[in-house]
């Protein structure tokens, strides 16, 4: 049968720590930068903040971790992508991107609504001897190419491999554990199987609290957010801007969604 | 024969023609394909079994369990143990990184001595000749190990002291010491009993304690705000992360802590809300109210609050005396949910930031951190593992990175319950290293090793049967067979966890209300991580996005 | 004229000649494996008749590959026999500790990712399929490197056209694609790339 891998982001329980941003680089082989910047980095998991638009004690701010969103339907970096790069795979639902594909044309970058991908800018390079601390379920992408999230998947590798050696047909779930769920320290992000409706992080995703980003778009992302408080879940269909001027709940705007000015 | 051009051109296009039926065009193609698509300077992992080990987190004194991946014999990624007792099953961001940071640029491979190359032998014979001539103090950064036993034990025999630079956890616990005299290192915050915690600018969900112990019981029991059961009230000048996912957030004027805290206890007392009595602060509502920046009728309503759902306990950034008096009013002080004594047998410390005596060496540990500048004229000793830059000491001795030495794991300060671990050394070792205990013992050798005192400490541990031991399954410690059973278990990364302690008496003996004492400002994990590098990929939180601030650049 | 279509033919014949003979040795670097292993030998003397008696699977799935030393020290911990190469193998390599630097012949580049388990455990192909008869061979063949790319002949296969291969003689992209096919089973791009 085949599965759809989404996650439930509660962003009650983010504390904004960072910690699934650095689990993310180190699990996927990503070089430390030196010269990077908010522009020119590569996070494929991204802590980004909003505000409720208020100043002084009435102030609320919240961290929302940003990863690809798995776009189930009219996948936009898969529509543009001039050499089938991308794709969304049939038995699990991810949006799988092949580095050594890319020709580093970075349409899906702009495609992108959720600005979830990344280019390589430098070729990586670690200082002498690190390479002997890499991930070897995950191959080191050159300079010139995009990669995003791929929801860990050197991790569903080894439990497809775990469960072959067991001679299971499926994998165990608890085996597949992408590495911003395992570092959590709040176990705020939920990872699980959307398709199937007994699953709890699915459950989850069909509660009142959830909620999606950009829903407008028909993309059908399949990364789900939830909070109890309602200026959160508004932000679900906001774009990025100053809360300040506007007053209203914003995310936090990043430098390279700068445009103008 | 005469060749004229017609036949060259005529033979190369025969050439060309043929060449294309052969594999070489073809071939070159495919191949550079393959070349390029792995081009050689891009480096590769190394291949090997993968296995996963499990062991400690030694960084710093919180005592993390790890979980860390090996491939070829080396680390390749570390995770945390859910079934950990101490940690649950997280890590600071930046442990997630720390499995690089052998190999970081900054780390020390040999003896400098005064910025020039010297040798292991040297040192030895600086110190040894030292030690002769005069008295030697250590300062220890993470006391309670078994290295520290050696350091200890090694200070006294050289008529020297032994002095500590305490975590800000333990800091905020010298009050009581000062006024009970039960040593800050036998206290803790039972933050596990609490249903409301005041927390005053103490970063609780970022850096303070271990976090895997109050960020889990945060998001299990304070993370809903509508009705938490655990009400979290934060008192911070700015929306720190802690205040941005607090209950309610007070914002009062940078360090006017000490008032809030006065005028909270003004409160209580006055309209006889606790069943404490005792000295009256010296300052008064409206003088709180006018350093705080708060209202007189805001300070009243957080009292009522505060103490609307008990047990309530508030927690200072740093040493706060009057954070700590208004736990006393509180009567928070040797309750359950408040501030207990998790064990008889700790001893106090002396701290290394007041004068130090006139020493002939001082010998400075690896735990250490590195913005601690020692006042003294003393030859210096220091151990790191990673160069923080700037060092004013005479010997920089390079010691064990990152899982490279075994090491064990005493109570991390603040926690309420006693434990014990073992890290066990995972990596061999990338330069020649040693720690000061091993370095000490190595010129005094009627000293025993941390390794000899670790087996004592199993020993020990294990006639006390007491507590339970975590591995895979949680045993009660009455139930091993043996010490070495005992001692095994450890070294595979088992943890040892106390019973809870019952709260006791904790008399604190105070006349007056503690002098006003300005805070200092909490410090987070990009600003205060113990070791004086940040791993390479910690820039991601900070550089590559705007989710903390850069680290301010440390110049000691 | 005819002059022209001889020359012609000329350049075609040296062009054949030159790409079909001469390439394919210039192209390959021939080595040798640093010890002279026999598998028949094996197989003969020590009853060993299962690829994965020696070739196993890790109990996470995962395969071990070419046995690390503590396998063959199970038995040639000292010297068994007269042989050069045994000779090779227990003071070179045994004795000392290190690993031997075998070449393998099906090494597939770093974002390749193949797991034994499944073709082997779940699909259930024989070893036959992917590495042809090299198990019932009496000396190691010599390993033939692609000094463009860096890896064995056996990826692209011994057959310099493709056309008319032995079961087993090539380990390209293409293969697998072809076999997925017949089987019918799909993977996308990451099912089998890092």
């Amino acid at each position: 049968m085949s599965a759809r891998y989404g996650m439930v982001i509660d962003l009650d329980r983010c504390t904004g720590c960072g910690s699934c941003m650095v689990a993310c680089a180190s699990e996927n082989n990503v070089a430390p930068l030196a010269r990077a910047t908010a522009r020119t980095g590569l996070t494929p998991m991204l802590v980004r903040k909003a505000s409720n638009g208020m100043t002084g004690a009435a102030r609320r701010e919240v961290f929302i971790p940003i990863a690809c969103m798995h776009c189930e339907e009219e996948t936009p970096c898969v529509k543009v992508c001039p050499q089938q790069a991308v794709e969304v795979d049939k038995g699990t639902g991810i949006v799988m991107q092949m580095p050594q594909r890319c020709l580093g044309c970075r349409y899906c970058m702009t495609a992108c609504p959720y600005h979830a991908r990344y280019f390589n800018w430098w070729d990586p390079v670690w200082p002498a001897g690190m390479e002997k601390s890499l991930n070897p379920g995950v191959a080191v992408r050159m300079r010139g190419v995009v990669e995003k999230c791929n929801l860990c998947h050197a991790r569903l590798h080894a439990a497809k491999e775990k469960a072959a050696g067991a001679g299971r047909r499926e994998i165990d779930l608890a085996d597949y554990v992408p590495a911003c769920v395992e570092a959590c320290p709040t176990g705020a992000i939920h990872f699980g199987n959307l398709a199937d409706r007994s699953d709890p992080v699915s459950q989850e995703a069909r509660s009142p609290e959830a909620f999606r980003f950009l829903t407008r778009l028909g993309t059908e992302p399949k990364v789900y957010y939830k909070s109890k408080e309602a200026w959160v879940r508004e932000l679900a269909e906001s774009a990025s801007g100053s809360g300040a001027r506007t007053g209203k709940a914003t995310l936090e705007i990043r430098s390279e969604e700068v445009t103008h000015g | 024969m005469k060749v004229t051009r017609r036949d060259l051109l005529f033979w190369g296009a025969g050439a060309a023609a043929g060449l294309i039926v052969t594999p070489v065009p073809w071939k070159i193609l495919d191949d550079t394909s393959i070349w390029s698509q792995n081009w050689p300077w891009i480096p590769q992992a190394a291949r090997g079994p993968v296995e996963v080990k499990q062991s400690a987190c030694t960084l710093c004194p919180q005592g993390c369990g790890l979980r860390v991946r090996m491939a070829a014999g080396w680390p390749v990624g570390v995770a945390g143990v859910s079934s950990h007792p101490v940690s649950r099953g997280a890590l600071c961001p930046l442990a997630f990184g720390a499995h690089q940071l052998n190999w970081h640029p900054l780390r020390l491979k040999s003896v400098l001595h005064r910025g020039t190359a010297s040798s292991w032998p040297n040192a030895q014979a600086a110190l040894a000749k030292a030690q002769k001539e005069g008295p030697v103090v250590i300062i220890d950064g993470y006391p309670g190990r078994a290295a520290s036993s050696v350091m200890e034990a090694f200070a006294e025999k050289k008529r020297g002291e032994y002095r500590v630079v305490f975590s800000p956890e333990t800091k905020s616990l010298l009050p009581y010491e000062s006024w009970s005299k039960v040593p800050a290192s036998a206290l803790g915050y039972d933050l596990e009993n609490a249903h409301t915690i005041v927390s005053f600018g103490a970063p609780l969900l970022d850096g303070w304690g271990t976090p895997g112990r109050f960020t889990r019981l945060w998001a299990e029991r304070a993370a809903d705000r509508t009705d938490p059961e655990l009400r979290l009230i934060q008192v911070e000048a700015t929306l720190s992360r802690t205040a941005s996912r607090a209950w309610q957030w007070i914002p009062i004027r940078d360090g006017s802590e000490a008032a809030l805290a006065a005028g909270l206890a003004r409160v209580l007392l006055e309209n006889q809300l606790v069943q404490t009595r005792g000295p009256l602060p010296a300052l008064s509502l409206a003088d709180a109210a006018g350093q705080t920046g708060l209202t007189e009728d805001a300070i009243r309503d957080l009292a009522r609050t505060m103490i609307a759902q008990r047990p309530v306990v508030a927690v200072a950034n740093r040493e706060n005396p009057a954070v700590a008096a208004l736990n006393v009013v509180l009567g928070a002080v040797g309750t359950a949910g408040g501030i207990v004594r998790k064990t008889k047998t700790a001893r106090p410390y002396s701290s290394a930031e007041t004068a130090l005596p006139s020493a002939r060496a001082v010998v400075i540990d690896a735990s250490v951190p590195w913005d601690y500048v020692p006042q003294t004229d003393a030859e210096v000793f220091r151990f790191a593992a990673w160069d923080g830059g700037g060092s004013k000491a005479d010997w920089l001795l390079p010691a064990p990175g990152f899982l490279e030495e075994l090491k064990d794991v005493p109570t991390p300060p603040a926690s309420a319950t006693e434990s014990y671990a073992i890290a066990p050394s995972l990596t061999k070792s990338l330069h020649e290293t040693h720690g000061a205990a091993q370095f000490l013992a190595s010129i005094d050798s009627a000293l025993p090793t941390h390794e000899q005192i670790i087996h004592a400490r199993c020993q020990n541990l294990f006639r006390l049967r007491e507590g339970n031991l975590y591995a895979q399954e949680i045993t009660p410690l009455a139930k091993i067979e043996s010490a070495q059973k005992l001692e095994d278990q450890l070294s595979k990364g088992a943890v040892w966890m106390g019973t809870p302690s019952k709260s006791g008496m904790i008399r604190c003996e105070r006349k007056e209300w503690p002098a006003f004492t300005a805070a200092i400002p909490a410090e987070t994990w990009s600003e205060s991580w113990a070791t004086p590098v940040l791993p390479p990929l910690a820039p991601k939180l900070y550089q590559e996005s705007s989710l903390r601030e850069p680290p301010t650049r440390r110049t000691a | 004229m005819r002059r022209g279509v001889l020359v012609f033919a000329l350049g075609v014949a040296v062009a054949l000649a030159g790409g079909w003979i001469v390439f394919p040795r210039v192209l390959y670097v021939q080595k040798q494996q640093p010890v002279d292993f026999r598998h028949k030998t094996h197989a003969e003397k020590s009853g060993v008749t299962e690829c994965g008696d020696c070739h196993a699977l890790r109990e996470d799935g995962t395969f071990a590959g070419i046995q690390a030393m503590d396998k063959c020290a199970g038995c040639h911990s000292e010297r068994i026999g007269e042989s050069p190469a045994e000779e090779t193998l227990v003071n070179h390599y045994i004795k000392p500790g290190r690993e031997t630097p075998w070449l393998v012949y099906a090494r597939q580049p770093a974002n390749v990712w193949f797991s034994h388990a499944i073709h082997v455990k779940r699909a259930r192909l024989d070893c036959r399929e992917c590495h042809g008869a090299h198990g019932e061979s009496d000396r190691e063949k010599v390993y033939e490197l692609n000094r463009i790319s860096g890896y064995s002949r056996d990826i692209w296969g011994h057959s310099m056209s493709r056309l008319r291969r032995a079961p087993g003689d090539g380990m390209k992209m293409a293969d697998c694609e072809a076999c997925h096919r017949r089987h019918g089973v799909e993977v996308g791009c990451l099912g089998c790339h890092e």
